[in-house]
């Protein structure tokens, strides 16, 4: 059996190997893509989509397939991330014991498993890993998340006019909220934004993108094709595109920080969403 | 005129940027060497951020100005969070157990 899948690996290689001597050279000026479609785009871009960023009108409105199954490839990474790590109850070779402080005083209570879990606000649930002077770190993270959130939003929805979009927008917005995770604890930020939230919005981020090629079938135009949209807009089918991209971009902004999150959470905890970093 | 002012700013941010790499290899252990890393990278940066700023407010239009002002933000930035960091890097490794280095006495092994 290995010998077969080592065979059609190697076939399939060669066979790839052999393709590639048939591509124009690298910066061929005569190639097909520098010498019909390069072209178009860069005169045309402006024009067609409205859109002044050329390389956010190639993304999101000329190859809108590629970027949709893109951000279909991020939702499985994070997918399976989620199928390869995550551990649901309790860990049989290590219970888990809870570390408690009792905030006035200072001292900790260690809860072994099957123990009473003290139910008072002057307990506090801190890790094994706990930090004790982090009064600095938690102050600033407070202070310079909203900062990156907005920033995050604005890269999103400036991704017409300068460098961005929804994948970088999303991944600085996931960020922030890793950066929440771990200033404070995994399960603050769980408690923010928890395991089902960014599963969701990780689907919910494809939908809109696929939802959004879907509506133009549906007004009768093709795929991705974001001028049918126009009546629903109520504007010309210029500006539709425009707006279709941003459309397009706020899906691939919210599946990507979700996924980085969800991923984050995975990686960090080993699965077990009880620890983390 | 403006422009020579902000030359001689980014260059004296250059010079504390390579103030800053010259220390960073110096320096002989982990705390002392985030000194320059964290200090001088900050100062530089702010220099370096003015200068640029200076050039980009050339006509004193409203556009160049909130330009101008974006670029300071940067700077604002900057010092909240690169003391944070190095603050952070150096309480990881106290508590990692780092002991930091002493001048030792000549003729005397560690």
């Amino acid at each position: 059996m290995k010998l077969v899948a080592l065979a059609s690996a190697l076939l399939c290689g060669t066979i790839l190997l052999f393709g590639t001597a048939e591509f124009p050279d690298f910066g061929d000026p005569d190639s097909p893509a520098a010498s019909h479609v390069s072209p178009r785009y860069i005169e045309e871009a402006m024009a067609e989509t409205s859109a002044p960023n050329i390389v956010t009108a190639v993304l999101a409105d000329y190859r809108g397939f590629d970027t949709l199954f893109e951000t279909a490839v991020v939702f499985s990474a994070a997918m399976a991330c989620f199928f390869l790590l995550r551990i649901f109850g309790e860990d049989e070779r290590r219970p888990s014991e809870k570390l408690y402080r009792h905030l006035p005083t200072g001292i900790t209570l260690r809860i072994d498993p099957g123990g009473k879990v003290p139910d008072s606000p002057e307990f506090e649930r801190i890790d094994g890993i706990w930090i004790p002077h982090d009064v600095i770190v938690k102050t600033t993270t407070r202070l310079i998340i909203p900062f990156i959130q907005l920033f995050g939003l604005y890269v999103i929805a400036h991704g017409h006019h300068s460098p961005g979009g929804g994948f970088q927008g999303g991944v600085i917005l996931g960020a922030s909220v890793i950066l929440y995770a771990i200033s404070q604890n995994l399960r603050q930020a769980l408690g923010r934004m928890g395991e089902a939230v960014s599963a969701v919005f990780c689907a919910a981020g494809v939908f809109i993108y696929a939802g959004a090629g879907a509506l133009c079938l549906l007004m009768g135009a093709n795929f991705l094709d974001y001028s049918g949209l126009a009546p629903l807009f109520g504007v010309d089918a210029i500006q539709a595109r425009s707006l279709g991209i941003l459309v397009v971009e706020i899906g691939v902004g919210l599946a990507v920080m979700s996924a980085m999150v969800w991923i984050y959470y995975n990686l960090a905890s080993m699965g077990r969403h009880q620890e983390g970093l | 005129m403006i422009n020579l002012i902000a030359a001689m700013f980014i260059l004296l941010g250059l010079v504390f940027f390579t103030g800053g790499a010259v220390g960073i290899i110096r320096m002989p252990d982990f705390y002392s060497r985030l000194h320059p890393a964290g200090k001088l990278d900050t100062m530089g940066l702010l220099m370096s951020m003015i200068g640029i700023a200076l050039y980009s407010v050339q006509g004193f239009s409203l556009g160049e100005v909130l330009t101008g002002l974006k670029i300071i933000l940067i700077v604002v930035f900057v010092f909240i969070t690169s003391p944070t960091a190095t603050h952070a890097i150096v309480d990881a490794g106290v508590r990692a157990g780092l002991e930091p280095w002493t001048q030792q006495r000549r003729g005397e092994e560690s």
